[in-house]
C-alpha cells in the first residue's frame, strides 16, 4: 500500500513539477545582433511593442562591430565556433548566400510562408537578393540603395536640367565648373577606394547599358567590351577633370563630408547620405539637394545598387519558433513604417514610400521610390566575399591607373569565372 | 650611461640639441597631430589647404567621445586586463626564463625555441578554437577570457628578455646568497630579480603595451559593453560609412595618456641609473 | 615530500617552474594550433574528409600566395634592420646627459603607445594625397607643385608602409636596446679610454658586442613580428593597389575572415610558421648557445 501511495504521489509531484517547468520554459530570451549603426534604439523600441504582444518573449540587444568589416570579423568568429548565443542578426544584402552556404543561416519558408512572401509589395529586388535555392534565407528590414545627389542650386544657377546620361552628366558638371571658376569643386564624387562601394562603381555603369553580370543560376555572364567601356567612361572623366584624381583614396565618408562643405556638384553614395546634407549642423549644402536617379550610358537605362540589412536566423539557436515568429514581426509593414518614420530609413515596401504619414517626415522619399525600384542586387552567390574582395580591388587599381581597363578586367573575367560557374 | 658619449661629438650642446629636436619631433609629432585634431570640428578636415592648429577649437569630441560611449568603463576594463595580464605574464615568464637561464636541463634551447615558436602562428587562425575553449570554461565576456590569453601572447617576448638578462648576472652572487641559506627560489627572488631589474620593466612595459592594444581576441571574446576594452571601443565610433576623425582622436587621446603616463614613470626605472654600481666592472 | 619543496632538486625545481607556462601554452597555443593543422587536412564542411595534401598543392600553386610571400619578405628585410638602426640611434641619444630626459625618453616611447590598429590609419592620412601633412609640408617647402598620390602607386605606397613600420617599431626595439645599455659598466669605457680608445672604437668593441644579447633579443621578435605584418598594410592600403601591398597575414585573414574558407586560410598559416622558423632559425640557435 504504501509503495503504491508513494508511487502516485511521486507520479504527481513530478506532474506538478512538469507543469510548473513548462510554465517556467515559456519565458524565452531571444538575443539579437545589431550594428550601432542600424540603429539599435529603433529596434528596442520595436522589440518592446513586440513583448507588449507577445509577453513571454524578451529581446536583447548585441551591438558588436561597428562596420560591415568588424561585424563580418565577430560573426565569422562567433558562428565558425558554432555558437548558440545569439538568434538574430541582422546582415549585410549581399551576405544571404555566403551565410547560407557555410550552414550558418536557417531558412525561414516555415517562418514567414515560403519566397512567394516577398512577391508581396516588398521591393522586387529581394526575390533575387534572400531566395537562394528556392528557400527564403533572409527577410528585409532596411532598404537602401545609391542616388545620385546634386546641387540643385547649382544646375538652377547656369540653367542645367537633370542629366539623363553620363555623358550629360560630364558635359553639365564641366560647364557649372567653368562657371564657378573655383579649384576645389569637383564635378562627380565616387567611391574609387577598394571598400565594398567600389563593387558599385564597377557595376553602375554597366548595368547602365542594360547588361548583366550572371545569370538566375549564379553563373558569369560578363560582357567584356562592356565593362572595359563602364570603366573608361569614369576614366574619361578623370581625364576631363570632372572626377578627382586620386579618386582611387575616396571612401564614402570623403564623399559625403566633401559635399556637405560644398566642395561637390554631383555625388553618388548610400541613402543616409541625404540627412546629414540636409541636417547636420556643419553642413553648407542644406536645402540645396536634389536626388535623381543614376543616368544610364548612352542607349541604356538606368540602374543602380541594392543595400540595406536583413534579418537572418542563426541555424544554432535553440529558440527557432519564436526567433522565427519575431522575424515576421520585424520585417512586417507596421515594422518598415515605424522605422521609416522614425529614423529616415529607406523602406523594403513599396507602398510605405508613399505613405502620407511617411511622407510627412521624409518627404523625398517620394523621389527615392523610382531609383530603389531600378535597383539591383550584386551577385547572389557562395563565394560572394571573394567576388567582392577581386571585383573591388580590381577596379580599385584601375581608377589608381595601375592596371588597364582591359588587363582588369580580363582578371575579373578569369578570376571571378573560376568561382562563378 | 656611456662615459665615452660625454666627450667629442656630443659635447656640443648645437649638436645635442638638433639631436633632441629629430627624436622629439618623431616621437610626439603624431601625437600632437592627433591632440590638435581633437580639437577640431570635423568640418574642418575637409578645407584645403590642411589646417595644422586647430582654427576654432573645440572640446565637444571629448564631451561626445565620452558620452557617445561609456569611455570610462572602456579604460577601467584595459587598466585592469593589462594589470593582470601583466603581472601574470612577469611571474610565469620569470619562473620560466629562470629554469633555462640557470638550471642544467637538457632540452633547454628546446624549451625556449618552443617557447618563441608558439608566437610564430597570427593569431587570427588561432582565433576560433581560442574562443571555443573561453566558452566552453563558462569564461567569455570576463577579464580571464582575455588576461590569460595575453599572458600566452606575452610569455616569448618576456621570457627571452628575462632570460638574456638573467644570464647576464653572475652566478656568484646567487651562489653567496645560497651559501648564505637562500634556496633557489629565495635566491630568484631576493637577488637575481632585483638585479635584472631594467629587464624586468622592459619585460613588463611589453607585456603591459602589447596587451592594452590587442584587438581581434578583444572584439571577439569580449563583446559585451560591460567589459568591452579601449582599442574595440576605439573602433565602434566609426560608421558603416562615417569616420569621425575628431572624435576619435579625442578617444585616442584618453587611451594614450595612461600609457604615457606609465611610460613616464617607468623609464626612470628602465633606463635611470639603478644598475650604476651594482655590476662589478 | 614537503621537504622537496622547500628544497627541490634542480629536476623537480626545473619542472614547478616551467609547468604555468607550459601549461597555458597548451591549453591556448598547442590546442589552438593542433586545430589548425587538422583543418589544414581535413575539408571544414559537412563531411570532413580527408584531404592530405590537396590544401598544400593549391596554396604552392597559388600565385597570390607567392606575391604575398615576397612582399612579407621585403617588407622583413626593409623594416628589421631599419628599424634595428633607427631605434639604436634612437637608444643611445636617449642615453645621453641632457638635462631634462624625460622628453627625449617620452617621445622615444610614445610611438609605441598608439595603438597598432590606429597608428596606419593616422600615416595612411598623412600620406593622403589632398589632407595629408606630406604633401602640405614638400609643397610649402616648394619641393613639388602637385600634391603625390603616395598611396596608389605600388612602389611608393611599400614606401610608406615600410616607414610607417620602421616609425613605429624603432622604439619597441629602442626600448629593449636602452636597458640592455644600461647593464654596461661604465668601468670598461673607462679602461678603453685610457687605453686611447676613440669613439668609434669603443662602439664597436664595448658597446655593440656588451649589447649583443639585447640586439639578438630584439632581432628576434622583430622578424618574427614582421613576418606577421597585418594592421599598417592593412589600415593604409587594404592591400592596395591592387595587391601590390598585400602581405601574408593579410592573406591569412582574408580567407579566414572574408571568405570563411578556414581550410585554406590554416595551410596558408602552417606555410607561414613555416618560413617563420627558417627565418628566425638561426637566431634561436645563436641564443641557444648563449644559455650555456
Amino acid at each position: 500500500m504504501k509503495k503504491r501511495q508513494a508511487l502516485k504521489f511521486t507520479a504527481l509531484a513530478l506532474a506538478a513539477g512538469l507543469c510548473a517547468g513548462s510554465v517556467w520554459a515559456q519565458q524565452t530570451t531571444l538575443r539579437v545582433f545589431v550594428g550601432p549603426n542600424q540603429r539599435p534604439d529603433l529596434q528596442q523600441k520595436l522589440f518592446q511593442e513586440y513583448n507588449k504582444a507577445n509577453p513571454n518573449v524578451k529581446v536583447e540587444i548585441e551591438t558588436g562591430g561597428a562596420t560591415s568589416e568588424l561585424q563580418r570579423q565577430y560573426l565569422s568568429t562567433v558562428l565558425n565556433a558554432k555558437d548558440s548565443a545569439i538568434d538574430l542578426f541582422l546582415i549585410d544584402i549581399v551576405n544571404p548566400a555566403q551565410y547560407s552556404s557555410k550552414g550558418w543561416i536557417e531558412p525561414l519558408d516555415k517562418y514567414v510562408g515560403g519566397p512567394a512572401a516577398l512577391r508581396n509589395d516588398y521591393l522586387p529586388v529581394y526575390q533575387q537578393a534572400n531566395v537562394i535555392d528556392g528557400k527564403v534565407f533572409a527577410m528585409p528590414s532596411q532598404g537602401d540603395a545609391m542616388f545620385m545627389y546634386y546641387r540643385k542650386d547649382l544646375l538652377a544657377k547656369y540653367g542645367v536640367a537633370e542629366p539623363k546620361t553620363w555623358d550629360e552628366l560630364a558635359a553639365a558638371a564641366k560647364k557649372i565648373m567653368a562657371g564657378e571658376g573655383n579649384a576645389n569643386l569637383q564635378g562627380l564624387s565616387i567611391q574609387g577606394a577598394p571598400i565594398e562601394g567600389a563593387v558599385c562603381t564597377f557595376l553602375l555603369p554597366y548595368w547602365g547599358q542594360g547588361k548583366q553580370f550572371n545569370d538566375a543560376g549564379g553563373k558569369l555572364t560578363l560582357d567584356k567590351p562592356a565593362a572595359v567601356k563602364g570603366l573608361n567612361a569614369w576614366l574619361g572623366m578623370v581625364d576631363q577633370g570632372v572626377i578627382k584624381k586620386n579618386v582611387a583614396e575616396v571612401k564614402t565618408p570623403d564623399t559625403v563630408n566633401e559635399f556637405k562643405a560644398g566642395q561637390v556638384v554631383f555625388a553618388i553614395n548610400w541613402g543616409f547620405a541625404f540627412d546629414r546634407f540636409k541636417d547636420d549642423a556643419d553642413s553648407k549644402v542644406k536645402g540645396q539637394v536634389g536626388v535623381m536617379p543614376l543616368p544610364a550610358m548612352a542607349g541604356g537605362k538606368s540602374a543602380t545598387c541594392m543595400g540595406g540589412w536583413q534579418w537572418a536566423m542563426n541555424a544554432y539557436s535553440t529558440h527557432k519558433d519564436e526567433a522565427g515568429k519575431l522575424i515576421k514581426f520585424l520585417s512586417s509593414k507596421q515594422a518598415s513604417a515605424f522605422v521609416a518614420k522614425e529614423g529616415s530609413i529607406l523602406p523594403v515596401f513599396q507602398s510605405v514610400y508613399a505613405d502620407p504619414e511617411v511622407n510627412k517626415v521624409v518627404p523625398w522619399f517620394k523621389d527615392a521610390l523610382p531609383v530603389v525600384l531600378a535597383a539591383q542586387s550584386r551577385p547572389m552567390v557562395n563565394d560572394y566575399g571573394q567576388v567582392s574582395d577581386i571585383i573591388r580591388t580590381t577596379t580599385s587599381a584601375i581608377l589608381a591607373r595601375t592596371k588597364t581597363p582591359e588587363a582588369g578586367v580580363d582578371e575579373i573575367a578569369a578570376r571571378v569565372g573560376r568561382l562563378m560557374r | 650611461m656611456s662615459m665615452a658619449q660625454q666627450h667629442g661629438l656630443w659635447s656640443s650642446p648645437m649638436l645635442r640639441w638638433i639631436a633632441a629636436g629629430i627624436v622629439v619631433i618623431n616621437g610626439f609629432f603624431p601625437a600632437v597631430w592627433i591632440l590638435f585634431t581633437s580639437l577640431k570640428p570635423e568640418s574642418e578636415l575637409v578645407q584645403k589647404p590642411i589646417t595644422w592648429w586647430p582654427h576654432g577649437p573645440t572640446l565637444e569630441n571629448y564631451v561626445r567621445a565620452f558620452t557617445d560611449q561609456p569611455l570610462l568603463t572602456y579604460l577601467k576594463n584595459s587598466v585592469l586586463v593589462a594589470s593582470g595580464a601583466t603581472l601574470l605574464s612577469l611571474v610565469v615568464s620569470a619562473f620560466a626564463a629562470y629554469a633555462i637561464a640557470r638550471l642544467n636541463l637538457k632540452y633547454r634551447q628546446l624549451i625556449l625555441t618552443c617557447i618563441v615558436a608558439s608566437s610564430m602562428f597570427p593569431l587570427v587562425t588561432l582565433l576560433v578554437p581560442i574562443f571555443e575553449t573561453m566558452r566552453a570554461l563558462g569564461w567569455l565576456n570576463s577579464y580571464a577570457a582575455l588576461i590569460f590569453p595575453y599572458v600566452v601572447l606575452n610569455l616569448p617576448v618576456c621570457t627571452l628578455v628575462l632570460v638574456s638578462f638573467f644570464q647576464s648576472i653572475p652566478k656568484d652572487l646567487e651562489n653567496a646568497a645560497m651559501i648564505d641559506g637562500c634556496t633557489r627560489m629565495g635566491a630568484l627572488v631576493r637577488v637575481v630579480v632585483p638585479l635584472a631589474a631594467p629587464g624586468v620593466f622592459t619585460a613588463g612595459i611589453l607585456a603591459f603595451v602589447n596587451s592594452w592594444d590587442e584587438f581581434l581576441l578583444a572584439l571577439s571574446l569580449n563583446s559585451s559593453p560591460a567589459v568591452r576594452t579601449l582599442p574595440v571601443g576605439i573602433a565602434l565610433y566609426q560608421g558603416e560609412f562615417t569616420f569621425p576623425w575628431p572624435i576619435i582622436s579625442a578617444a585616442l587621446i584618453v587611451s594614450i595618456v595612461p600609457i604615457a603616463l606609465l611610460i613616464a614613470a617607468f623609464q626612470e626605472r628602465v633606463v635611470g641609473g639603478l644598475t650604476q654600481g651594482g655590476l662589478k666592472g | 615530500m614537503l621537504s622537496k619543496l622547500r628544497d627541490p632538486s634542480e629536476k623537480t625545481l626545473a619542472v614547478m617552474l616551467l609547468s604555468p607556462a607550459f601549461a597555458l601554452l597548451l591549453a591556448i597555443v598547442v590546442y589552438p594550433i593542433g586545430k589548425l593543422i587538422y583543418n589544414s587536412l581535413f575539408a571544414i564542411d559537412k563531411d570532413g574528409a580527408f584531404l592530405g595534401l590537396q590544401n598544400y598543392v593549391d596554396v604552392w600553386q597559388d600565385p597570390l600566395f607567392w606575391n604575398a610571400t615576397q612582399n612579407t619578405l621585403l617588407i622583413t628585410l626593409i623594416t628589421v634592420p631599419g628599424a634595428l638602426i633607427v631605434g639604436l640611434a634612437l637608444a643611445l641619444l636617449a642615453n645621453l646627459p641632457f638635462k631634462r630626459k624625460w622628453p627625449v625618453r617620452l617621445s622615444l616611447l610614445l610611438p609605441w603607445a598608439l595603438p597598432l590598429s590606429f597608428a596606419g590609419l593616422i600615416f595612411a592620412w598623412f600620406f593622403h594625397t589632398e589632407y595629408g601633412v606630406v604633401n602640405d609640408v614638400l609643397m610649402r617647402l616648394g619641393l613639388q607643385d602637385e600634391p603625390t598620390s603616395w598611396l596608389l602607386k605600388p612602389r611608393w605606397a611599400f614606401a610608406a608602409i615600410c616607414l610607417t613600420i620602421i616609425w613605429k617599431t624603432a622604439s619597441f626595439m629602442a626600448l629593449i636596446l636602452l636597458a640592455g645599455l644600461q647593464m654596461i659598466p661604465r668601468s670598461l669605457y673607462e679602461a678603453a679610454e685610457v687605453d686611447g680608445a676613440n669613439l668609434w672604437q669603443q662602439f664597436w668593441q664595448i658597446t655593440i658586442p656588451m649589447l649583443m644579447p639585447s640586439i639578438v633579443v630584439a632581432l628576434i621578435f622583430r622578424t618574427i613580428t614582421a613576418l606577421q605584418t597585418f594592421d599598417i598594410p592593412y589600415t593604409m592600403t587594404k592591400g592596395g593597389p591592387g595587391e601590390a601591398t598585400e602581405t601574408l597575414a593579410m592573406l591569412i585573414h582574408k580567407y579566414t575572415i572574408d571568405y570563411s574558407d578556414i581550410g585554406f586560410g590554416s595551410t596558408l598559416a602552417v606555410f607561414m610558421f613555416v618560413i617563420s622558423l627558417v627565418v628566425t632559425g638561426f637566431y634561436l640557435n645563436h641564443i641557444g648557445k648563449n644559455a650555456a
